[in-house]
């Protein structure tokens, strides 16, 4: 019945490109990372495992994984914990509901290049929004906090250029991006949680809305949780934006905020050091993957019992 | 600032409503939030209406006082004094056209976008297509394919695509630009999971009135899958609007390719202390056409941006 060759026609450039754009890419990063090849050059120099050994070995790399990983640390948590938060507090009110969810989608939305350097704005130490606000709390109860007492005194900290504080204001806009988007695809899991199951749960005794939510609520939102995390993972592992726009070279404050992506962007684009950087993708490849590897697994094992 | 009159008026004017501790304290956690989400808008919005002296001293308020004040560009240009005096919202938003090509970063962020999505439509639909409804050898392997190359970010292995193109002496075109792009496994992953609900009825009588298989893949899939295609539409325009990273890499210097994050970018790099107006301007200009969009059609929005989230 079917015309015979037709689906190679309708396979075939998908298939090609796939192979071309996203299959021979891994390999050659693969190929690269085992040279010291520059672009120009006529040709690349194997040096074995060189490039891997600086990775794991030298302090600049040290700080790459260092930064990648405070940052992804903070802001998978945060990010899934308050997008949580945000859909449980969205459902159970009875009005407005829209509206804030209206609001905390908005980030997602917007450039994040644009937000990057309205935050920078907003967290000058002398004009920006963020310190003047802090300041006008001197004098009331919050200087017996000795943070703020400190900070009355001798000034506000400078958020993006102090190397204590730059790590994690990056990561603060990065859980500002971020939640609203964990909060909308907790939102639709929450509309997929049976109601009899809170009727049911409390005829077993469940009473506050604690027992509620650890009975039926947290367990019913299990496959979404998984989703959630692995995705605010990948997502945060590939900070880009945020660093560049406020670091443009060096990455931070002593190499506070030298995060992978930025680490690949300078080597490889700006240095033209092609081997290390090629390196460096491949083992930011291998989290990635294997990250998604393990979420896929963890789904078909326990995805199935609703 | 004005939003601090919320928490007020939601629970004042609604005396319909019987007060609840609890309900209120879920408000009070709500509305605090959505002024620290809001807080970076108020200040890009209302920088873009200030003039230079009422940001640097944060005064007048959310819309600034709009007092004239001397453009000293213009007077270096030796006009008269009395015609360099300008309005500091009208200033702040024709500098921002004036000063940098942004009509052209606009332009270049449609066509780029435009073009990827349709690519991607039109590699993806038949692809999906063939591996919904047709048997044929090898299927099972070509999507086993498509499911692997879901685990592969395109920006994690920008670097070998970045040489491949840089080899082929593609950097620097509208072709770096959208060639990574052109593949969406994602979109076929999609679209395969949509044609699988269609029933092969329709086709075995598409395929009975003598309809080519090309043909049913335009005239007839294409417009049932119009839903899903829209939500795929928006999840692929905001992110390549939106994207800065790839552009960053293969465009260099050529200010003619620039997409409006690039623009955007460069606006910072040259800015100084009299320029914060223009480049919070510019920032509302690219940031706003998404978010207008979104307001007037946000569930169709929601839709979109989470499908990734769909199994």
């Amino acid at each position: 019945m079917q015309t015979a060759k037709a689906h190679w026609w309708f396979v075939g450039p998908a298939l090609f490109l796939m192979v071309v754009i996203l299959l021979m890419p891994i390999a050659i990063a693969g190929a690269l990372s085992f040279t010291s090849y520059s672009l120009g050059n006529p040709g690349a120099e194997f040096v074995g495992l060189e490039n891997y050994e600086k990775i794991f070995t030298r302090s600049t790399y040290e700080k790459m994984f260092g930064a990648t990983f405070r940052y992804v640390f903070v802001v998978v948590p945060l990010s899934v914990g308050l997008g949580l938060g945000a859909a449980l507090l969205i459902n159970s009110t009875r009005r407005f509901g829209d509206l804030y969810k209206t609001i905390y989608f908005l980030p997602v939305m917007a450039a994040l290049i644009a937000m990057a350097i309205v935050w920078e704005f907003a967290f000058h130490p002398t004009i920006g929004i963020v310190n003047s606000t802090l300041e006008r709390g001197c004098g009331s109860f919050l200087e017996s906090w000795s943070w703020f007492a400190h900070g009355c005194e001798r000034g506000f900290p400078l958020w993006l250029t102090d190397r204590d504080y730059a790590i994690w204001t990056v990561a603060f806009i990065g859980v500002w991006q971020g939640f609203g988007f964990n909060m909308v695809l907790y939102l639709a899991g929450l509309t997929s949680v049976p109601r009899e199951l809170y009727h049911a749960a409390e005829m077993d005794g469940a009473e506050t809305a604690w027992d509620r939510f650890r009975l039926v609520t947290w367990p019913m939102l299990g496959p979404t949780t998984v989703f959630v995390v692995t995705i605010s993972f990948i997502r945060s592992f590939q900070v880009f934006d945020t660093v560049e726009a406020f670091y443009p070279q060096g990455g931070g404050p002593s190499k506070s905020v030298y995060v992978m992506m930025f680490a690949i962007y300078e080597k490889a684009i700006q240095q033209n050091l092609m081997g290390i950087g090629a390196a460096i993708t491949v083992v930011f490849l291998a989290f990635v993957m294997f990250l998604t590897l393990m979420q896929r697994w963890i789904v078909e094992r326990r995805v199935h019992y609703t | 600032m004005s939003e601090a009159s919320l928490p007020a008026t939601s629970s004042v004017s609604l005396p319909a409503f019987r007060f609840s501790v609890a309900e209120t304290a879920k408000h009070a956690v709500l509305i605090v939030g959505s002024l620290i989400v809001l807080l970076p808008f108020y200040v890009m919005l209302s920088y873009s209406f200030k003039s230079p002296a009422e940001i640097m001293q944060n005064t007048g308020g959310f819309f600034g006082t709009q007092e004239l004040f001397r453009d000293d560009y213009c007077i270096k240009l030796g006009r008269d004094v009395a015609d360099c005096m300008v309005t500091p919202f009208i200033y702040n938003y024709t500098t921002a056209f004036e000063k940098a090509p942004l009509v052209r970063y606009l332009f270049n962020g449609v066509v780029v976008t435009a073009s990827i999505f349709f690519i991607q439509v039109l590699v993806a639909l038949p692809c999906a297509y063939a591996l919904a409804k047709l048997r044929f050898w090898g299927r099972e392997a070509v999507f086993g394919l498509v499911l692997f190359c879901l685990l592969i970010p395109v920006h994690a292995i920008a670097l070998p695509l970045y040489i491949m193109l840089a080899k082929l002496g593609l950097t620097n075109t509208y072709a770096a630009l959208v060639i990574p792009w052109t593949i969406s496994v994602f979109g076929i992953f999609l679209m395969r999971q949509f044609f699988m609900t269609v029933p092969d009825d329709l086709i075995d009588a598409a395929r009975m009135d003598g309809m080519s298989e090309f043909s049913i893949i335009w005239n007839v899939m294409l417009p049932t899958a119009v839903p899903a295609l829209l939500a795929f539409a928006i999840f692929s325009v905001v992110a390549h609007w939106n994207d800065y990273f790839w552009p960053r890499i293969v465009v260099t210097g050529d200010r003619s390719l620039f997409t409006p994050p690039l623009g955007l970018r460069e606006f910072k790099g040259d800015a100084d202390g009299d320029n914060f107006g223009p480049m919070m301007a510019t920032a509302t200009i690219i940031v706003a056409p998404l978010i207008v969009a979104f307001m007037i059609a946000q569930r169709r929005f929601i839709e979109g941006i989470t499908l990734s989230g769909m199994k």
